[in-house]
Formats: structure tokens, C-alpha cells, sequence
């Protein structure tokens, strides 16, 4: 079954506006994959969005989306280029940022926030690929801060957000204090050879969901 | 020596930052508020002191690209040097003459003592260092606050007010001798941006704030913002622009206004501009346009008339589709047959978060209660007399 429209996730899985998503499970289960193809889909049922790259350029993701990456809708947050060049340009549509800058990447995506609420669009989607990645140059305490006001300006603005977070890359507190911030959990797992998700909140837990995933995105069967 | 922000309006506020004072930027974390500190320096730079600037979380190359693209190319200036805390810690070996690994906080402490010493002034990002180098980095911080009072130095600081423990936040605020907070007005979203100085300890002065926007090449521009005051016919808009405004000018054809209604108001530190709309429907394509880039609404409407309230409602749609707040100002109050707030919210279905202000603009009764509600949804509880720090003298 393809995956679902709008704020449908997963199949019988929809969630609320002002949801802040954790994306959770180990390196190649498919997270990154499952979470683009979601924003994509997201992007087509009329959202606008949100990606903040840490492990790859804003170039690299525009082609991966091809002829449909439309930069009044898409905006990106690039967190690699700047920390290797140094002089790369902001367009309108791609804002640059060191990844250890955390007041940088919040007052970009506020901006957007607010070009977006400007023009009248209120439904937005963002994704944040990935936590992991700053939780490399920054302790949990200080990226604990900046998700605590990064959440509550997603709940207050009514967007639905996405954090991927890689397993077995952090100790279990770190795992645990990430969760108090999340109303739910988009968990993967790889079990001879084949790839599954499930969806578990407080409130649910569905059952393991195969899934296959290619470049192109990701089927749930 | 003379160190000035180079900032807008606070240099005529505090004339100068006098030797041994420590100016802190204290940034939301959602606000971009690092180019303060950058226009503070080059100017200082341009006028031949000795300024460095520190960074930790962002390359030295970027930082220098940021000031080149505000028009500021310190690195012509012999007199500006940068201090590298971030190469070491990705991994690079730094080119700068002044560098440190910030894992190792003793050795950016000595760093930034020797500097001090060096440098007439110098700029620390408090709160990055925090967050690299963790929270007991504060004492290494006060360290430094108390040398700069020793040494007759000047340092300016940006403290960015991430949820912190209130004794790190309580620390900086007490050690800087001035604050200027850089803020958010947030409805939903962030829709504008403002600063204001909130403490100062060597000048008597009055609290104000200022709406800015950043220009690229320019950097902090003081603006107006601009507020809108629409309702239906005869709702009293005019009457209402005029009771509030220190200057007003409507265009009007037989008392009626048919272009704008234009106010100007200096109000709690607030420099305002509102600008009335006409009531008529010919003129909704005005009122698209000037919803915009308005920061909030105002709608007056006619209490004594229940039958306007569709149409009040359908301006007030069409403006606040751009998502903007707005406060209803309800006019003629002094009339005998006038509905009361709550009568006309239940009529006109507004939601209980909604501000309905009882007014009679003719007499000048309440009007203030209406911008006044209006700044507190805008900028929330920072207004004159209710600041996080309180002016001292």
C-alpha cells in the first residue's frame, strides 16, 4: 500500500496539527528514505515545507526531488555547505547555516514560518534530518533547549514536524530525554534482511509494517 | 577612547559605552540578532579602536563573508582581529593569530583575558560558549565580566535566552552594566522584530522600543510598523485614528473617508502608524493591499448597529488572512442602546482569545485600552514598567 495523503502516515496513523514526530530507528533502515517520500507526498496534497539537511547539500536534495521541487513551497535549511565552503550564497528559497548554530538554523526556519503564515498557507510540514547529526557536536542539554522552543513554535504555529534520530548512536538517556519532546514515535527496524516501521504514541502502537525501499522512495506493503 | 553600538537610536539613547562597561545583546532564540554585535564592532572598527571578534559555532570564513555581506569588510581594517574558538573544535587547524579549543575552557579563558588585554574592545557570544563548552563555563564568563571593569576595557556580549537555569541567566544579567533585548512580535509566527534597551547603568534614560529590519548591505534599520484600522461604515475609524494619533490626516469627500485615514502615535516607547481603511466595499482591494505587510489589526465597530457586523466580519477575514492579530475596538459606547463586548462577541462569533474593548472614540474614552491590547498581544508582557530587568541608574 502507498503511504497515505496529508496527515495520514501510516496506514490508520493520522496525525494532529502541532505534532512533533520522532523518526527512530538503525543506520540504512530506511528513516531518511520513508521521511522524504512522506514530505514529498505532504508537499503534493498542497502543504508547504520545511527540510533541514545536515548530512547532505540543499543541491543534492533538490535533485533527489526532481522536476517538482518548486521553491515557493519548498524551503530548505542547508546545515552542510557552509560548514565545508564557507562562502556559500543564501537564495530565497535555500538559507546556509553551520550545524552547531543553533540560534542561526531556529531564526531561519522562523522566517520561513513566517513567509509561509504571510501568504496565507497553514499547512506546513517540516522535517529535520537529523538530530542525530547535532547531537555529534552538541551536548543533549544545549540541542534538549533548542528543540524545547523549536516544538513549541511548531505546536503553536499548527505545522507538523518531523525529527530523525539515529538508534544506537546515543546512550539511552539522551534517547529518553529526546522522547518527553515528541507526542510520537516513527520506529524502524531491519530483521533478516527486511525492513519494517510502526507508529507508537502514548495513545497507540500499530503493528510492523513491512516496507521497501528504493531511491525513489518508499512502498509500505 | 569613545565605543558607540553604531545601532539606530540607542547611541542617541546612551551616547557611549563608557570604558569598563560590559553591553550585553540579549537575543530570543529566534530572532536573528548576531549582526548587533557585528555592527557594534565594525563601527568601532571604522573608527580605529581596536576591536575582536569572537566566534565558536560558526567558521571565521563565515563570519567574514557575514560582515561583507552587510557591507562591513572588517578584514581591511588592520585593527580588527578575528578569535578562532570554532577550527580546533571541528578539527582544522586554525590560520588566526588568536585560537583555542573550546573543549578546553581554561585555555579559551586565558585566550580571551590576554585578548582583553590587547583589544579595546571585544566581543564574547556568552551563550554559544555556554552551549559548546557547557554550563560551568559561566564562571569562566564572570571571570572575564570583572576583568573588563579592572582593565577599563569595553566587551560587548550576546546572550541568547535559550531556556537556561535562571542562576546563568541571573548572573549575566546582573555582571552587564546594559541590556538591549532583541525580540520577536509573535502571533502564531514571528512577524516582525524589535529591540530595546532595558538596562543601562551609567545614564538615566527611558525605556523605548524599536522595530528594525536587517538590510543587507545596511544591517539594523529602524522601522515603523504599521497597524490597521478597518470596520464598516460610519463604524467611527476616522473619529478613532484621529483621538489616538499625535498627528492624523484623512482624505475625506462629503465626511466620508474614501482614500486613508493616517495617524502617527509615540506610545510606550512604540513608534506607530496607523492607517485607517475605508468602509466602503469598493475599497477591499485596499484593504488586501495594506493587510500585507501590517503587523495588526484594529476593527471599530459601530455598537448601537448589529446589522454592520456581517460586513465587519468580512473585513476583518480578508485582512487577518495574512494571519495577523487584531483587537475589536467597540465604538459609540456612550450611546444609550449600545451592546455590551460580550453581546457583540456572541453576535459577531469571535473566540473568547479575542480583545473587545468598549470605546467612544468621539469622547476619547478607552481608546488607549485598544492600542494597548493590541501591543500585548504583539509583544507580550515586555511593555514599559513590566521589563525583565528594570532600568537602573
Amino acid at each position: 500500500m502507498n503511504m497515505g495523503v496529508q496527515e495520514s502516515i501510516l496506514p490508520g496513523v493520522s496525525l494532529k496539527k502541532g505534532s512533533n514526530i520522532m523518526i527512530y530507528g538503525p543506520t540504512f533502515a530506511g528513516k531518511a528514505m520513508f521521511t522524504r517520500t512522506m514530505f514529498k507526498k505532504f508537499v503534493k496534497a498542497g502543504y508547504c515545507g520545511i527540510y533541514v539537511l545536515t548530512r547532505e547539500s540543499a543541491e543534492q536534495f533538490i535533485d533527489w526531488f526532481g522536476e517538482e521541487y518548486d521553491s515557493n513551497t519548498v524551503k530548505i535549511i542547508d546545515c552542510v555547505t557552509k560548514s565545508m565552503t564557507g562562502d556559500a550564497k543564501d537564495t530565497e528559497a535555500i538559507k546556509r547555516e553551520t550545524v552547531m548554530n543553533l540560534t542561526g538554523i531556529s531564526a531561519k526556519i522562523n522566517k520561513f514560518l513566517e513567509e509561509f503564515w504571510r501568504k496565507g498557507n497553514r499547512n506546513i510540514i517540516l522535517v529535520f534530518d537529523s538530530l542525530s547529526t547535532l547531537l555529534m557536536y552538541l551536548n543533549l542539554q544545549t540541542v534538549f533547549r533548542f528543540l524545547h522552543i523549536l516544538t513549541g513554535r511548531v505546536k503553536m504555529t499548527g505545522a507538523i514536524a518531523f525529527y530523525i534520530v539515529e538508534e544506537g548512536m546515543h546512550d539511552e538517556k539522551t534517547i529518553v530525554t529526546l522522547k518527553q519532546l515528541f507526542n510520537g514515535m516513527i520506529e524502524f527496524k531491519e530483521e533478516n534482511g527486511k525492513k519494517f516501521v510502526r507508529f507508537v504514541s502514548p495513545f497507540t502502537k500499530t503493528d510492523w509494517l513491512e516496507i521497501h525501499v528504493d531511491e525513489g522512495g518508499v512502498i509500505i506493503t | 577612547m569613545k565605543v558607540v553600538t553604531g545601532i539606530p537610536v540607542l547611541d542617541d539613547l546612551i551616547d557611549e559605552i563608557p570604558n569598563g562597561k560590559t553591553l550585553t545583546y540579549w537575543i530570543n532564540p529566534e530572532v536573528e540578532g548576531d549582526v548587533f554585535a557585528m555592527q557594534t564592532i565594525y563601527t568601532n572598527v571604522e573608527e580605529g579602536l581596536k576591536c575582536a571578534y569572537t566566534t565558536i559555532t560558526i567558521s571565521p570564513e563565515s563570519i567574514l563573508a557575514e560582515f561583507e555581506e552587510f557591507g562591513w569588510n572588517v578584514k581591511d581594517f588592520e585593527n580588527f582581529e578575528i578569535v578562532d574558538l570554532y577550527s580546533e573544535y571541528v578539527g582544522y587547524p586554525s590560520k588566526y593569530k588568536y585560537s583555542a579549543n573550546p573543549l578546553k575552557i581554561d585555555e579559551v579563558c586565558g585566550l580571551l583575558k590576554n585578548v582583553l588585554e590587547e583589544f579595546d574592545v571585544i566581543y564574547i557570544p556568552i551563550s554559544s560558549i555556554i552551549d559548546v563548552c557547557g554550563d560551568e563555563s559561566i564562571s569562566c564568563i564572570e571571570s572575564i565580566f570583572k576583568l573588563v571593569k579592572e582593565k577599563g576595557k569595553v566587551l560587548i556580549t550576546s546572550f541568547v535566552s535559550w531556556p537556561y537555569p535562571e542562576k546563568i541567566k541571573k548572573i549575566v544579567g546582573d555582571l552587564s552594566n546594559a541590556i538591549v533585548k532583541i525580540g520577536g512580535i509573535h502571533h502564531r509566527v514571528i512577524l516582525g522584530y524589535y529591540y530595546g534597551l532595558v538596562k543601562v547603568d551609567w545614564k538615566n534614560v527611558k525605556s523605548k522600543s524599536i522595530l528594525f529590519k536587517l538590510v543587507r548591505p545596511g544591517g539594523v534599520r529602524a522601522y515603523i510598523p504599521k497597524i490597521l484600522v478597518t470596520g464598516p461604515y460610519n463604524a467611527g475609524k476616522s473619529t478613532f485614528v484621529h483621538a489616538v494619533s499625535n498627528v492624523a490626516l484623512s482624505v475625506d469627500r462629503l465626511g466620508t473617508t474614501v482614500a486613508l485615514d493616517h495617524g502617527h502615535l509615540e506610545y510606550k516607547g512604540f513608534s506607530i502608524d496607523l492607517f485607517g481603511t475605508p468602509g466602503q466595499e469598493r475599497f477591499d482591494p485596499i484593504l488586501r493591499m495594506l493587510g500585507k505587510d501590517a503587523l495588526g489589526v484594529i476593527l471599530v465597530v459601530d455598537s448601537t448597529k448589529p446589522e454592520t457586523f456581517p460586513r465587519a466580519k468580512q473585513m476583518l477575514e480578508s485582512v487577518t488572512h495574512f494571519g495577523l492579530p487584531y483587537v475589536v475596538a467597540a465604538n459609540k459606547q456612550d450611546l444609550s442602546n449600545a451592546l455590551s463586548p460580550e453581546e457583540i462577541r456572541k453576535k459577531m462569533y469571535l473566540p473568547e482569545d479575542v480583545p473587545i474593548i468598549p470605546i467612544s472614540a468621539s469622547k476619547g474614552e478607552g481608546i488607549f485600552k485598544v492600542i494597548d491590547a493590541l501591543l500585548d498581544i504583539l509583544v507580550g508582557s515586555w511593555k514599559e514598567g513590566e521589563n525583565e530587568f528594570e532600568i537602573s541608574t
